[in-house]
């Protein structure tokens, strides 16, 4: 046995100060009466008592000794040491997505940990604990702990990841546990079943849980036709189940009846006009224990990487008939009068609040700030754009453009210029633009000038430049002049994200745009996450089912874009009868050489209360006579 | 101080009791008490030959006339009792909440008023320590009730009392009344003997034990230090709890009882009573039950 607070057994200096208390303290009442000749004769008819009884007089100062000696022991804390009587437990906890699984309220993740901690509470004291959490990654949540309370609240704490566990991992921690110390008790708390186990018991919280999903969700959007096709899965049982298709914004949902088989995927099909759309539930009416999986939401990507464009001119026709054929452009048009009008209105003179900003033979009266820049044929030197106009160049016949060396230029070049088939270009009249202070790609020239040159102004946002006019050329009526205007466009505009649906456990990415002040990712369960975006890719790790939300602020502009993509349960973990190979552990389990403890101050505690309560009955029997 | 209070409607109540005598009354005087001798009252006794020089008046004329032989009738002869009542003056029936001494006297005076009704003498006496304290002296009529009657509240209840001791030296007479010891009889001292010696001196004895309530059913509980009142060098020191109080309510049974017992080994009367109980409910009930008075 040890104490804790040795200290505390100084409070039995009280036991002979009660004694001398009990013994200078007279506590019978003084009283003359008649005679005492009846009460000394009553003696005699007195009963011989048991020599037990006659602690009766003194029943009250042996409590309160007692008292004072649990209380003085309880305060010294006493703990006693009980030899190899404790355990080293190592619990492994799966928290993959398919511990989701829930009937009565309780997923089988809670099953689990209340097992785990019903075997913490029941171990003796002294026994040391060690969770690990195998969800998307093997977590090892905490090691040879001895305290049993912040065991139990770590424990509390565990939430079910919604990817498939790292069961290789998990195996390699417990085997390092079981190599450090064989006498250590293994736990699997587990939904699956192993076919081959060893120096393990596994804990198997699986009930034979219903559950559906809908999967493999395809759409394909053509010649305003939608078709969404899918799968629908019963896991436990055939049924008959109800696949509907609602669209955002829109109000009954489309329904089907899908017959499926035990374990089989069957296929389902909607067909609808439609020439866009911004999002798509497909979900399942019949209620299972896995709700996750019930459910699949899609974005159209079109809709998510689409962008408005302002175009200034007086003749921007080949321009506008170029943009006509990108589905996800929305134009604006303005006049030279009326953009100068708009912009006089500003104090700054920056017209903004659009993505893209096309100047046709108009010099823009200060650079937009907040989208990407287009000019065509500038006359003169606009401040930030960086570069500088010289003078423009009036030929009195057509000369060739030549295109850059692909092959020796950036693989920026390569990407601009794919799939033009370069045929011959010619201009009469060109800008020849100089005094370059930001870095361009130039893609056609002319002599020694850039007639077509990309590149960042001031402000970051991308540029693009042709330095002469489209109907001073025969460039506009080529087919390498719409191809080029799409290459532009989309590095004008890179997608922000190229997929809209993942599975849980899945590496998204996002497309860094220019000029990107930051990245947000919101994910279903409210956690936030701001993305580096010093990189062209940005990328997270999907670890919640359900709807994520994608923010890109751009520097300057006030109007953050919104993206959102959907991911779901993986097709793995919505299996409710999932087996698995096999979770050995080798090697040969040892005795126990930890010592257990007992702490006794529960027991004190309740011994000291039931004295209290003795000794108020007794002060009572006393005091007030009650017999 | 007036001690005691008996009204005179009690007291009217009282003149309608007689007190029985059971021996044979031998007092000088006539009295209003049968004696066992023939004497000169009215209630026919007996006949017997006519001798010489009996009294003519008395020879039954109407026996003669039927028998033609002299017969004379006997008469039983009425004799005055001498009442002698002893009070326990000891400190013991005068302390605590009961008034035991208040009682006694109320007993004392109702008998002596008893006793002067009935035309007989009536002396009282206070027993303290070993002697034996005459209040009243042959009292005999109503006026010297009225005039004595005031000196029992002059009696001072202290000290110890040995009533064998006390009675036994004192003249008690001899065959020619009641004696009425009156006490809490709550002591160790002797009173057999005081008994003994008033039976063999043919005396009608009556013992009149009062006790107060809280002797008769004591509620006390709790630890206690009891000094005794008429000695504090006694002293009772206990936790006094469910069993002791059953134990003292034995040991009252016992001390009662071996007094009652013992008065009716020796023909005396015995009488228990509390010192709250009403005087007239001792005399019609206790009394009266026993035989005591009719």
């Amino acid at each position: 046995m040890t104490l804790l607070f040795p200290l505390g057994l100084l409070g039995l200096i009280g036991v002979p100060v009660l004694i001398a208390i009990y013994i200078i303290k007279n506590k019978y009442t003084e009283q003359v009466i008649s005679s005492t000749y009846l009460w000394t004769l009553s003696e005699k008819f007195l009963k011989r008592r048991n020599p037990i009884n006659k602690l009766t007089g003194i029943i009250s100062l042996i409590l309160q000794i007692l008292i004072v000696v649990f209380l003085s022991v309880a305060i010294a804390h006493p703990v006693f040491i009980l030899p190899n009587a404790a355990n080293e437990y190592c619990f492994i906890l799966d928290a993959s997505g398919s511990m989701n699984f829930q009937t009565d309220g309780k997923t089988r993740l809670d099953v689990g940990k209340e097992h785990i901690s019903s075997l913490i509470r029941s171990s003796t004291d002294g026994c040391v604990y060690t969770l690990v959490s195998a969800g998307n990654s093997v977590d090892i949540l905490y090691e040879e702990l001895d305290d049993k309370e912040r065991a139990l609240a770590l424990l509390d704490a565990v939430s079910p990841a919604f990817t498939a566990n790292d069961v290789d991992g998990a195996l390699g921690v417990a085997q390092a546990y079981f190599n450090q110390n064989p006498a250590v008790k293994t736990y699997l708390v587990t939904d699956k079943t192993y076919a081959e186990t060893g120096n393990v018991e596994i804990v198997n919280v699986a009930a034979s849980e219903s559950n559906f999903a809908v999967t493999d969700v395809t759409y394909t959007l053509k010649g305003g036709k939608l078709t969404v096709e899918g799968k629908a899965v019963s896991y436990a049982a055939d049924a008959l189940l109800h696949v509907n298709l609602q669209f955002e914004g829109e109000g009954e949902p489309l329904t089907q009846e899908v017959s499926v088989k035990k374990g089989e995927p069957a296929e389902f099909r909607f067909e609808c006009e439609k020439d866009t759309f911004v999002s798509m539930k497909l979900y399942l009416s019949e209620r299972d224990a896995l709700k996750l999986d019930d459910e699949i939401v899609i974005y159209n990507v079109e809709h998510e990487n689409s962008y408005t464009v302002l175009l200034i001119g007086d003749t921007p026709f080949f321009i506008e008939a170029a943009l006509a054929s990108l589905k996800n452009a929305r134009i604006e048009k303005l006049t030279k009068t009326e953009y100068e009008t708009r912009a006089n209105g500003v104090a700054d003179k920056t017209v903004s609040g659009y993505d893209l900003y096309i100047f046709d033979s108009v010099d823009p009266l200060a650079l937009p700030k907040d989208g990407a820049v287009w000019l065509f044929n500038p006359q003169t030197t606009v401040p930030d754009t960086g570069f500088g106009v010289e003078s423009v160049r009036d030929l009195p016949a057509s000369v060739r453009m030549e295109y850059a060396d692909i092959e020796n230029s950036p693989s920026l070049v390569e990407r601009l210029l794919s799939g033009l088939s370069m045929t011959d270009i010619y201009v009469k009249k060109y800008v020849e633009c100089g005094e370059f202070y930001r870095n361009f790609t130039p893609l056609i020239f002319c002599g020694d000038y850039p007639m077509v040159f990309t590149g960042s102004n001031a402000f970051g946002n991308r540029e693009a430049v042709f330095a002469f006019d489209l109907h001073d050329t025969h460039t506009s009526i080529s087919a390498d002049y719409a191809l080029l205007i799409r290459n532009l466009i989309g590095y004008t505009f890179p997608d922000v994200i190229e997929k809209v649906s993942y599975y849980c456990g899945e590496v998204m990415e996002i497309n860094i745009v220019g000029n990107c002040d930051n990245v947000r990712i919101d994910t279903p369960g409210g956690n936030v996450v701001f993305l580096d975006t010093s990189r062209s890719t940005g990328e997270h790790t999907l670890a919640e089912v359900g709807l994520y939300t994608v923010t890109v602020t751009k520097h300057g502009d006030d109007r953050p874009k919104k993206y959102y993509f959907y991911a779901a349960l993986p097709e793995e973990e919505r299996d409710p009868s999932a087996s698995a190979q096999s979770f050995v552990i080798r090697g040969e389990a040892g005795p126990s050489t930890r010592d257990g403890t007992f702490d006794s101050l529960v027991i004190l505690f309740i011994l000291l209360a039931l004295l209290f309560l003795a000794d108020w009955m007794v002060y009572c029997y006393e005091q007030y006579q009650l017999r | 101080m007036n001690k005691f209070a008996i009204n005179e409607e009690f007291l009217q109540q009282v003149e309608m009791l007689q007190m029985l005598i059971k021996n044979n009354v031998a007092g000088l005087f006539g009295g209003n008490h049968q004696s066992k001798t023939y004497g000169s009252s009215c209630e026919f006794a007996d006949y017997r030959d006519y001798v010489s020089g009996d009294d003519v008046t008395k020879i039954d004329w109407n026996a003669y006339a039927r028998f033609e032989k002299l017969y004379l009738k006997l008469y039983l002869d009425e004799r005055q009792m001498h009442t002698r009542i002893y009070i326990d003056a000891s400190r013991s029936m005068g302390y605590g909440k009961g008034r035991k001494d208040e009682q006694a006297l109320r007993i004392a005076a109702a008998l002596m008023y008893l006793s002067i009704c009935e035309m007989d003498k009536v002396s009282v006496f206070t027993i303290r320590d070993k002697q034996v304290h005459e209040v009243i002296s042959s009292a005999l009529g109503k006026d010297a009730f009225y005039n004595s009657v005031g000196k029992l509240n002059e009696i001072e209840f202290d000290g110890d009392s040995c009533i064998s001791e006390a009675i036994v030296p004192s003249a008690v007479g001899y065959g020619d009344g009641m004696s009425v010891i009156i006490s809490d009889f709550l002591t160790d001292n002797d009173f057999q003997t005081a008994i003994d010696h008033l039976t063999g001196k043919k005396r009608d004895i009556l013992c009149v034990q009062i006790l107060s309530k809280e002797e008769l059913n004591p509620k006390a509980r709790g630890k206690l230090h009891y000094f005794d009142s008429e000695n504090t060098a006694k002293f009772y020191r206990k936790n006094i709890n469910r069993e002791i109080a059953q134990a003292y309510k034995q040991a009252l049974e016992y001390a009662t009882g071996r007094i009652r017992d013992y008065c009716a080994a020796r023909g005396a009367d015995y009488v228990l009573c509390s010192a709250e109980e009403p005087v007239n409910q001792i005399f019609f009930d206790k009394f009266v039950n026993m035989g005591v008075l009719k």
